[in-house]
């Protein structure tokens, strides 16, 4: 129905030449017509940035003035002359340290939860969802940052057992961690995904494992992980990506400055700082490309070890 | 199969019409339907929401009398606001009309972002201004910025309960151990449930003062650095020891100062004192404040005062505007018109327009005329303004509060903040 609404209005140059394969010959052309939104954006709206900004990030640029060559001193600069660019790194090797592992703990363990049959079970779901739905956004930040502000909530409640922080936000040695709870507390996404996952194990290896005699830590460890394995792949190569990216919490959280004392400048905060108040776009820009060779070596080096610990069911 | 191809299909047209309607309906919006003459100029400035509101209804009073500009007007604290202003500019999507700092007004100048208001469509009529304001907004000769108001810097303080406390009000001649002392007595009289003192070692601004006592600038004429990390360091010396001894405000309270009321210790009634500038009176202040404060010149130890008459903020227009001529009237009007003095009244400091500020000065009354007050008896002792300071200035003043955040936080020692920072400031000023 579909194909005779779309093929008169179609007109394929030279179509009449490979009649024969008329249907196959055509399908490409639709499919390019389709698939031209996104092909369009990806040139102009990433591509072409992308390529801009390798050229940028060469030269020193201001933003408002022509950029001037400048060769490989900006990366220079980076790794010689630049203590905050040693200090953001450090605190997102933390971030993406801790906040990974403990979000796709978190998932995995909602997500065995949320299996286990059960009426309310839709509910729950959209509960535990419901945060990653907000999560890039600024007002989740904001509320976050009230909430373990000097006087806020957290603040007040953990008075009364004696802990006393003068405002977890506003300190150096809990901001980092705030940051983190944040992090961990959007685990919906990856716990969608996982859900998916168990929901995609065979029920006879349960039974199997039933009949064995095995407990539920050993029906975990045997069964559920082994066959879990390329979705919790999948989970931790994007959440890294993703951690390595922050920027929306700590820039809401710290008032744009990566305060107190820099415990939450996270790389991409520090590169918006350096681009955008610092007038030092060629800078950044080479940051921008250092983090994405970065984010790479990371995931290839994921993608390697891989090999070792996730199990495909299809293979032999 | 098909079935579900159809729906694909349907959705992509669907989705491209709602995208072409969209398109379209944005066009409309702004030529503005039946009125195809109008012209819509973005105003935007930095400020507090009682600002805005006063603002604001300047701005309706002149789109009343001219029917054919409409203005849009937004506002955000001083951090956010220069954070999005370069952001806009570098995009190409800059406000027409724009508040502009005398610590920014050489970087955005110089980097030929801003319109001349001496010539063209953007021209302005300043004969109301005196020349030693707009020479603030002078630029190799080119007039970058029109302040609309001059100010300068002042202590204010909560002087009922200082006379509660105990704490022996500022007067004439007072010291930084003066001010030291009586800070500590109210910190001591309320337990530390209110800070005698906001803690203001990180704020440049104050810095500035405290060297122009000793006979020394920020910068010197040459955009140089005027004072070394000895000079830093005796400063942060003066402000941590405060802090330690709890007369000033906590580590924790300090670092979130960014210019906005919500995070002043002052305005959450945690500090009972404050360094600041005179330009932000509004009837709403005491409201704000929930208490009244008193205004007195800055403690010195050398019997200098150092404060000067600041241009307190500048109107600017964007180079890339394409409305310079209504731009140019809408400051025209903030500037020279009576009546919208009169809204404005002290918002933005003492108005610059002479005729208008006697105007203004007549009719004030509550906090607005404590400033425009405190204005007259400090005027005579102030100095001249320094020449706008160089590029880089900025990520300077940003620097000396993220460093001072070493200083509260004890992260090392004070002379290694000060080493720090000073060369952190050198490598912004030789970037620039």
């Amino acid at each position: 129905m579909a194909q005779q609404t779309l093929e008169p209005t179609v007109k394929v140059p030279g179509a009449t030449r490979a009649r024969g394969h008329a249907p196959y010959g055509e399908r490409p052309a639709i499919a390019y017509l389709f698939l031209s939104p996104w092909v369009i954006g990806a040139l102009l709206l990433t591509v072409g940035p992308m390529l801009a900004s390798l050229y940028l990030s060469f030269t020193d640029y201001d933003l408002f003035t022509a950029p001037e060559w400048v060769g490989l001193g900006n990366y220079r600069d980076l790794f010689s002359d630049d203590e905050r660019f040693l200090a953001a790194v450090w605190v997102t090797t933390r971030y993406v340290l801790i906040s990974t592992p403990l979000k796709l703990a978190a998932a995995l363990a909602v997500a065995l939860l949320l299996n286990r049959a059960s009426r309310a079970q839709g509910f729950y779901r959209s509960a535990f969802y419901a945060p990653s739905l907000l999560g890039a956004s600024v007002a989740v930040a904001l509320v976050w940052r009230v909430l373990f502000d000097a006087d806020g909530v957290v603040d007040q409640a953990l008075s009364f057992v004696g802990v006393h922080t003068g405002g977890w936000v506003s300190s150096p040695r809990y901001s980092l961690g705030v940051l983190i709870a944040l992090s961990v507390w959007q685990f919906g996404a990856p716990m969608v995904i996982f859900l998916a996952g168990l929901k995609q194990i065979p029920a006879e290896l349960y039974d199997a494992a039933a009949v064995d005699g095995a407990g539920w830590w050993r029906t975990l460890r045997s069964v559920t992980l082994p066959m879990l394995s390329p979705v919790i792949f999948f989970n931790l190569v994007l959440e890294t990506i993703h951690a390595f990216q922050a920027f929306t919490a700590a820039f809401v959280v710290s008032g744009g400055r990566g305060g107190p004392v820099d415990s939450t400048l996270f790389y991409t905060l520090y590169l918006y700082l350096k681009g955008f108040t610092e007038f030092r776009m060629g800078y950044a820009s080479a940051m921008a490309w250092v983090l994405v060779l970065v984010v790479a070596a990371v995931t290839a080096v994921l993608f390697r070890t891989a090999r070792l610990w996730v199990f495909y069911s299809g293979e032999r | 199969m098909f079935r579900r191809r159809g729906g694909v299909a349907r959705a992509v047209v669907l989705t491209a019409l709602g995208a072409v309607l969209g398109a379209t309906g944005a066009c409309g919006s702004d030529a503005g339907p039946g009125q195809p003459s109008q012209v819509t100029i973005r105003f935007a400035w930095w400020g507090n929401p009682d600002r805005a509101e006063v603002t604001n209804r300047a701005v309706d009073m002149f789109e009343q009398k001219n029917p054919d500009i409409k203005v849009e007007t937004s506002f955000a604290e001083f951090n956010a606001y220069f954070q999005k202003l370069a952001t806009e500019i570098a995009g190409g999507a800059a406000p027409d009309v724009l508040q502009m700092d005398y610590r920014y007004v050489r970087e955005y100048g110089d980097r030929n972002t801003l319109a001349d208001l001496n010539d063209g469509a953007s021209k302005v009529d300043t004969s109301g201004v005196t020349q030693q304001l707009l020479s603030g907004g002078t630029v190799n000769g080119k007039l970058y910025g029109i302040p609309p108001t001059q100010n300068t810097q002042v202590f204010s303080y909560d002087f009922a309960q200082w006379e509660q406390a105990g704490a022996a009000a500022p007067k004439e001649g007072w010291t930084w151990a003066d001010l030291t002392a009586s800070a500590q007595k109210v910190s001591d009289f309320t337990k530390k449930k209110v800070y005698g003192l906001g803690d203001f070692g990180g704020i440049e601004d104050w810095f500035e003062v405290y060297l122009r006592q000793q006979g020394k600038t920020l910068y010197t004429p040459e955009g140089k650095l005027g004072y070394t990390a000895a000079d830093v360091e005796k400063w942060w010396q003066m402000t941590d020891a405060m802090r330690r001894s709890g007369a000033s405000t906590p580590a924790e309270m300090t670092t979130k100062m960014d210019g906005s009321q919500q995070n002043d210790p002052v305005f959450q009634k945690k500090a009972s004192s404050g360094f600041g500038y005179d330009s932000g009176f509004t009837p709403k202040t005491w409201e704000l404040l929930g208490r009244e404060f008193k205004l007195s010149p800055f403690p010195s130890d050398t019997g200098k005062l150092g404060q000067y008459a600041k241009p307190a903020m500048m109107f600017s227009i964007a180079q890339r505007s394409s409305h310079k001529e209504q731009a140019a009237k809408l400051i025209n009007f903030l500037i020279n018109d009576r009546e919208a003095g009169k809204i404005l009244g002290m918002s933005r400091g003492l108005p610059a327009n002479a005729a208008v500020r006697d105007q203004v000065g007549a009719t004030l009354t509550g906090p607005p005329q404590v400033g425009f007050q405190y204005e007259q008896t400090v005027g005579p002792k102030l100095e001249p303004a320094p020449p706008p300071p160089p590029k880089g200035a900025g990520t300077v003043k940003s620097t000396f509060q993220r460093v001072y955040d070493d200083v509260i936080f004890q992260r090392g020692t004070i002379a290694e903040a000060a080493q720090k920072f000073m060369t952190e400031a050198e490598k912004a000023i030789s970037a620039g």
